[in-house]
């Protein structure tokens, strides 16, 4: 069982410093987020103990494992799956499960069995199979099962699913999110994908060229002026959380409970009081001083602007939209939209002032929740 | 000419070149290895350097390097004077001076084929197998052994065939003594000297058809690999 992780690497990775010190979540799905070079993966490699040039402190549960000699990477306490996972070619999908529970001496049999992995994965079919005839998704799915099976205290997984189809890539998110949740497995899962972090992460911490920038819940990060600022004003967007109170058979259609507002979204994301996360891009939403009393879009909601960011050298503005409060909820969400500064002038829009949003609801992306 | 016979002198020659043969290979594997592995997975700078000399007897002249051994096995050197005080016996035309000629003249063709089959697992599958739990040694024996056969039989093929038609260095360090360092080669150009074609035939075409065999098997065994990978 793990209590606390604390890590900090210093040191020249190529040619960027690296510079990381990071008290992680023992429970959840921690998201290491950054773009590619950021040193995400070197993170990684110094847990598992496949780097050891760099400074580096891990302090598991009070205890320091750093030391390569003392904790050579397999009696290391994680398990890492890397990018573009490899199975052993010469062994059935059954033996490469069986290879990690035969090396774990201290296996606990009633924390989860192959056969609930094999279920849950469903490995049943091809267990008899091997790599050379499986599909890279199939594959995927047994070196998760493998990784899963070695009872580590912390999963690592190096954007194990970047070569998936969408709905693939979906299921096994869900299915890590489910595995994280039962098994009570901490997971820190890099990725460079906003889909992907909007869906599953608990905490994210964001680097680029080896630097922790910021770190923190979901919605804090998300809507935080670094997070935009890294991924670019096209895919500037906001996420919001609500909670999902009926679905629409006939028009397959689902209304969410945000802040006391509902928002319809298309298709079904869960079941009835799941937590749904929802991404949408700030260029996707209309935003107006007075209320529209047309069904121009299905969602309207209510909120104050509280920061106006207008560009110096483009056409637009960016708005930071508070959502406003419901009775029963106290933190309210943040939306971001983005407007033409031309069109902000013209409605007279200022900071602190109560607006209408309008998000039509094709604009929600499907896969966006999806999963 | 004399007829296709077999001498007693030949039938030695034949054992002593298996036994050489053999021998070496044991060595080979015990020596070419680990520095197989370690050329494969470990080494960055000292690549080059140590690929050179791995790879030097392939291009120099046999009686370079049987000059120097020669040299090195001479009872006045260190190397000499050990193995006198461990067998009483010079190093230099001893059987065991043969083998360790032969292990360096073939090494580079056990680390070779060895090496580029090692190097084609690669270094994430040994990654894979530590981080699920596996020491450094039971990688090697249950992953990269298992992955790289075709490589180690390889290996053991050409090593082996190589030693045994090896020539100019066996009769520069051994002498070509009867019933001690005179292998098949040596026996074959001591017939052809005596002008007994017959026996150096019975020698020459053994070796032809058995050197046949064995790159038959090699080949075909490579083929049929191939095929069930696709």
């Amino acid at each position: 069982m793990i209590t606390s992780l604390f890590v900090k690497i210093t040191g020249y990775v190529g040619d960027f410093f690296l510079e990381f010190e990071h008290e992680f979540n023992t429970s959840g799905i921690t998201v290491l987020y950054g773009p590619n070079g950021s040193g995400k993966s070197t993170i990684i490699s110094v847990l598992s103990g496949f780097i050891n040039h760099l400074e580096t402190k891990i302090i598991l549960n009070d205890k320091s494992i750093e030391n390569t000699k003392i904790f050579p990477p397999h009696k290391r306490p994680f398990g890492t799956m890397f990018q573009n996972p490899i199975l052993f070619e010469h062994m059935s999908v059954n033996q490469n499960l069986d290879y990690p529970i035969k090396r774990n001496k201290s296996l606990d049999q009633t924390l989860l069995s192959k056969e609930e992995l094999i279920h849950y994965l469903e490995l049943g079919s091809m267990l008899n199979r091997y790599p050379q005839n499986l599909s890279g998704g199939e594959k995927l799915r047994v070196a998760l099962a493998r990784t899963i099976l070695k009872q580590s205290d912390y999963l690592l997984l190096d954007e194990p699913m970047s070569d998936l189809d969408i709905k693939t890539k979906a299921r096994l998110l869900n299915f890590l999110k489910m595995i994280n949740k039962k098994f009570k497995i901490p997971i820190l899962y890099v990725s460079h994908s906003i889909e992907e972090i909007s869906q599953i992460a608990d905490e994210i911490i964001l680097i680029k060229n080896g630097k922790k920038i910021i770190s923190g819940s979901v919605s804090k990060i998300l809507n935080s002026n670094s997070f935009q600022r890294l991924i670019g004003k096209f895919e500037s967007s906001s996420v919001l959380e609500g909670t999902l109170i009926k679905t629409n058979q006939l028009m397959n259609m689902t209304t969410l409970d945000v802040n006391g507002q509902s928002l319809i979204v298309p298709g079904r994301p869960g079941l009835e009081n799941n937590i749904v996360r929802v991404r949408i891009r700030s260029r996707d939403i209309i935003v107006s001083p007075v209320k529209i009393n047309t069904h121009i879009t299905e969602n309207e909601l209510v909120g104050i602007i509280i920061k106006i960011y207008t560009e110096k050298n483009t056409a637009f503005s960016e708005l930071v939209i508070k959502l406003m409060k419901s009775k029963i909820k106290k933190t309210s969400q943040i939306l971001r939209a983005r407007i033409t500064t031309y069109n902000l002038n013209k409605m007279k829009i200022t900071e602190n002032k109560k607006v209408f949003i309008y998000i039509s609801s094709v604009s929600i992306d499907r896969q966006a929740y999806q999963y | 000419m004399d007829t296709l016979n077999f001498s007693s002198s030949d039938f030695n020659a034949v054992l002593i070149t298996l036994k050489l043969a053999l021998t070496t290979c044991f060595f080979l594997a015990l020596i070419g290895t680990p520095l197989a592995y370690f050329l494969a997975f470990k080494s960055k700078r000292a690549k080059p350097f140590l690929e050179s000399i791995v790879t030097l007897p392939l291009v120099l002249p046999p009686t370079v390097i049987g000059f120097y051994l020669i040299v090195f096995f001479s009872p006045d050197t260190p190397l000499g004077k050990f193995f006198i005080l461990l067998t009483g016996e010079q190093l230099i035309f001893s059987f065991y001076g043969l083998v360790l000629a032969s292990i360096i003249y073939s090494l580079p063709f056990w680390v070779q084929p060895l090496q580029s089959s090692l190097e084609k697992i690669g270094n994430d599958t040994l990654k894979t197998s530590e981080s699920l739990g596996a020491s450094k040694f039971d990688t090697f024996i249950n992953v990269i052994v298992p992955l790289s056969k075709k490589g180690f039989l390889t290996s053991f093929i050409i090593s082996f065939a190589h030693t045994m038609g090896e020539f100019g260095i066996v009769l520069m360090v051994g002498g070509g003594i009867h019933g001690k360092t005179k292998v098949i080669a040596i026996s074959i150009y001591d017939h052809v000297e005596q002008l007994s074609f017959g026996k150096a035939h019975f020698l020459a075409g053994g070796m032809l058809i058995l050197s046949f065999i064995i790159l038959l098997t090699l080949f075909y065994s490579n083929k049929r690999s191939m095929v069930k990978v696709k």
